[in-house]
This record gives structure tokens, sequence and C-alpha cells, in this order.
């Protein structure tokens, strides 16, 4: 008994540090969507005002947010997928040199990471250099910065190590026997795919995508930096409700509607994968 | 055979790719900090460190190498310590229970950061407390301490209770137990586990930006150098941020062999 409350109480710290920079921030931003400002004052109420603007002002650049970060979530965790393939079935020797570069490059170097594309990506910028002194283009590709390509290499880059880390830990734990002896009974390797080896990294399969599309969904300094005048994700719009016009309530608001739209759909994501990947 | 080797070489291929998609941006930017053109473009010019000089010539550096340096300690050992007695206790419960709470305490993670630091700096500004490192500091705890608690959980799962049990029929008190047996077992992992907490605080901007209050870090610095001008000093700034964060990443993966 006395063992049982230890060990509760040692992890009374983190749960403290939880709920007073997390739980509570969240939940008293949560209810400062409802109020409304005055004179530069944060006033409580309880009105449903902020949201009705933020689905009359806002409704268009949540839709071309959601498709952005649909498509970086889908392209990041196809890409991941692959490479955690390759690691654990194709390549044990340069596999573990992949495995280890993509992990090293995970903590480190978010804006240093957007500024590299910045270069790469210009109109004087390597890649544009490289494919004109191969003769491959005439003048140089205008849309590869300051557009929407752009926020979603950047993000895709960024992103891929973090999706890595449950796929990888999730195919590590298929085991190879039952592989072998549905080749061995004539299975085809997309049968073995589908039927096998899927539906086993669907946990990891799940947190890889929700991870790249909660945080691609939220991100602002990517656009703000390499997607140009027009391409404009909600974070930008949350952040200059805050920043420009101080204006917490509305900015509130934009947040909670972005994420409960993001966890219906992740939940939606769940669904249908389950559904997919049903045994038949 | 013909068509497994076409597969196997269409996977090589794809892995080469892979590598050169996640490690050019990296070099270039390793790359130009080194070269005499101030533009970023190729071709790069002669070798010089003249963009690191300029760099540690700038007062600014230092004080936002001063900010960062005590919040990535700080929080590098806060997060350890509350991590490890998390993870600690987390590892003796029920399967089911301990699952819920690891879940529960790694949401920090999956929270997009801007709603995140838009929260804290709203509830730090409505309670009137003044931002500056005291403010970042927990702050960045919250999302660092869940790799902590992963890693040491994901280690305790696999320790051997028995060594305990019959260290306590022995009379060794709990303390004891703790310092003479289970710290040195789980320190390397601890190191590796602070490491990685150390990388993900030296490197976060967004939560740092919006509860730092007029202050600056590395970061916030290279987002001033961002917005401004291009300043090829960036180039500098950033080379010594990756060389910073991708060692303690690369240090920690060989001392804990944690691979997701």
């Amino acid at each position: 008994m006395r063992n049982a409350w230890r060990h509760r109480l040692t992890v009374l710290p983190a749960v403290v540090t939880f709920l007073f920079f997390f739980a509570l921030p969240l939940c008293f931003f949560l209810v400062i969507s409802f109020w409304h400002l005055k004179h530069y004052k944060l006033v409580p109420n309880l009105s449903m005002d902020n949201y009705r603007r933020v689905f009359e002002q806002y409704f268009d650049a949540g839709v071309f947010t959601f498709g952005m970060a649909l498509l970086i979530a889908a392209i990041t965790t196809l890409l991941a997928f692959f490479i955690a393939y390759y690691i654990r079935f194709r390549s044990r020797r340069f596999g573990a040199v992949l495995l280890f570069v993509v992990l090293a490059t995970l903590f480190g170097g978010y804006l240093v990471k957007i500024y590299a594309w910045k270069t790469i990506l210009g109109t004087q910028g390597i890649l544009n250099s490289m494919l004109g002194s191969l003769g491959l283009t005439q003048e140089p590709i205008t849309w590869l910065l300051y557009s929407p390509t752009a926020v979603v290499v950047t993000l895709v880059h960024f992103l891929v190590p973090f999706a890595m880390l449950p796929m990888y830990g999730s195919l590590r734990g298929v085991d190879d026997v039952p592989l072998a002896a549905a080749r061995d009974l004539g299975a085809s390797g997309r049968r073995v795919l589908v039927d096998i080896v899927l539906p086993q990294c669907q946990p990891g399969l799940f947190a890889a995508f929700a991870l790249s599309f909660l945080i691609s969904a939220g991100d602002y300094v990517t656009p703000r930096l390499v997607g140009g005048p027009h391409t404009f994700m909600v974070g930008n719009f949350i952040e200059s409700q805050f920043v420009n016009r101080l204006n917490a309530p509305i900015g509130s608001a934009l947040s909670f509607t972005i994420l409960a739209a993001c966890l219906a759909t992740l939940f939606a994501f769940k669904r249908t994968v389950a559904h997919l990947l049903k045994a038949r | 055979m013909f068509s497994d080797r076409s597969s196997n070489l269409t996977w090589h291929l794809f892995a080469v790719l892979a590598m050169v998609f996640m490690l050019s941006p990296l070099v270039l930017v390793v790359f130009f900090s080194f070269g005499e053109n101030p533009h970023s473009t190729l071709p790069v010019g002669k070798l010089t460190l003249g963009w690191y000089e300029k760099l540690f010539a700038d007062p600014n550096f230092w004080r936002a190498l001063r900010n960062s340096a005590v919040v990535t300690l700080s929080v590098g050992v806060l997060s350890t310590v509350i991590g490890t007695l998390a993870a600690l206790g987390i590892a003796r419960w029920r399967a089911t229970n301990a699952g819920a709470a690891l879940t529960v305490l790694t949401l920090p993670v999956m929270m997009p950061p801007l709603v995140l630091s838009l929260a804290l700096a709203t509830m730090f500004s409505t309670f009137g407390v003044r931002l500056g490192l005291h403010t970042v500091i927990p702050s960045h705890l919250v999302f660092t301490q869940p790799f902590v608690i992963l890693i040491v959980y994901a280690q305790m799962a696999n320790f051997n209770y028995a060594i305990i049990d019959s260290a306590r029929d022995l009379g060794a008190s709990p303390l004891r137990i703790f310092f003479s047996i289970i710290l040195p077992i789980i320190s390397p992992t601890l190191v590796g586990a602070a490491l990685i907490a150390m990388a993900v605080s030296l490197d976060d901007f967004i939560i740092t930006f919006f509860t730092i209050g007029s202050g600056m870090t590395l970061p916030t610095l290279v987002w001033g150098m961002l917005r401004t001008s291009l300043d090829p000093s960036i180039n500098a700034l950033g080379t010594l941020i990756l060389a910073a964060t991708i060692s303690s990443s690369m240090l920690a993966l060989k001392i804990t062999q944690y691979r997701g």
C-alpha cells in the first residue's frame, strides 16, 4: 500500500507542470473565446459572436489550411513509411545510417531549415542555378519559392523525422516469421504489405499522420517566411489577431475552431484506415 | 531473380534520394557559412571565417547565447528530474493506466505550438506575471518532460525488479535503493534523455517568442535576422545551432540506443 502511494507521488511534479502550464492555460484560453474586448480590455461574457465571426471571415482560409495540412500530412506519412520500410526490410547497413541521420536532425534547426529552403528554392537559388546550368530550364522557375509549393516542401522536410519515430517503432515490432510464411504460401509482395504489414503498423501510421497534420495546420512561421503574399494559413490570422490587433478572443475562437476540426478529421482518418485495413 | 534485383535497385535509389532530401538543406547552410558570397548563392566564393567574426562581434549574439544557455540548462536539469520521477512511478502502474497517463502527459508535444504559446501568453498577462526567462523555462518544461518520460519509461519497462525486491529484503531504504541500484543502471539513459530535452528546448522558437517578453534567445535572434535584412552571418549562426542540437541528439541516440 505504501508502495502504491509512492508510485503515485513521484508522478506529482510532472502532473503539476502539466496542469499549470498546459491544462490550465488552455482551459482559460478556451473560456476567453466566449468573451469580448472593450477598450482593449477583456470583458467576461458568454457569447458565440467570436465563433460566428470566425465562420464568416475565415472560412476560406480554414479550407485552404485544411487542404494544405492534409496534403503535407499525406506526403509526410507516405515518405516516412517508405523510409521506415526500407530501413526495416530492405537494408541493414545503409538503413542504419539513414535512420541515424533522420533521427539526428529531428530536434534541431526549425528556423534554420526554413531559411535553408529559402536559399534552395529562390530564383537565384541552388535548385534554379543547377537546373539552368544543366540546360534543363531556360529561365528560373519562379513558383518554387513564395508559393504553397515552398510551404509543402519545407514542412514535409521538417516533419519527416517526427513521423519516422512512431512509424519505425511500429514497423520494428512486425514479426518476420508470418511474413516468410505468407511468402512461402505464395502471397504476392502487395498482399503481404496490405494484409500483414500495414494492419500491424496502424498505430504508427496514425501517430505519424496526426502529428504532421496538427503541426502543419497550426504552423504560421513557414507560410510567413516561404509562402509569399498569397499563402495565408489560419496560423497567420491567429497570430495577427493576437500580435497586431491584440484581439485574444477572436484568436482563441479561431484556434479552437481549427483544433476541433483537426480532431474531427483525425477521428475520421482513424476510422477510415481501420476500415480499409480490416482483415478480409 | 532479375526483377528482385531491379526492385532492390529502386529501393536503394529511393533511400539515397531520401538522404539527399533530408541532408542537403543543412549541408548548404554549413557550406555557405564558410563562403565569401554574401547572397547564399552559387558559387560560394573563397573560404572565409568572416561571417563568424561578424557574428561574434555582435553584442546581441552574446546576450542571446547567455539566455539560451540559462534556459537550456535549466530545462535540461528540471525535465530530467521531473520526467524521471514520473517515469519511475508510472512504470510500476498497471499497463492500461500507465498507457493512459503517458498519452495525457504527451499531449503538449501534439499541440500546435502557436496555440499553446498564445494560451500561455494570455494566462501570464491576465494574472499579471511579468515575462522573462522565468516564464520561458516552465513553458518549455511542459513539452520537454514528455520526451524524458517516454525514454526513461521505455527503459524501465524491461527493468529487472527482482534486484530491487532483494535489496529491500536485505533492508535497504527506498532512497538507498534509488541511489545505489536504479540510478547507476539508468544513468546513461538519463544523460541521453537530458540531451534530447535540451536540444528540443534550445531549438524552440514559437513558445519562446511569446513567453520571453523583450529578451532574446538564439532562435529569436535568427528570426530577427530572417525578418529584417538578409544578414549573411545567419549562416554562421545557423551552423552553430545545428552543431549544438545535432551533436547533442546524436550523442543521445548513441548513449540510449533509443529508436522510437
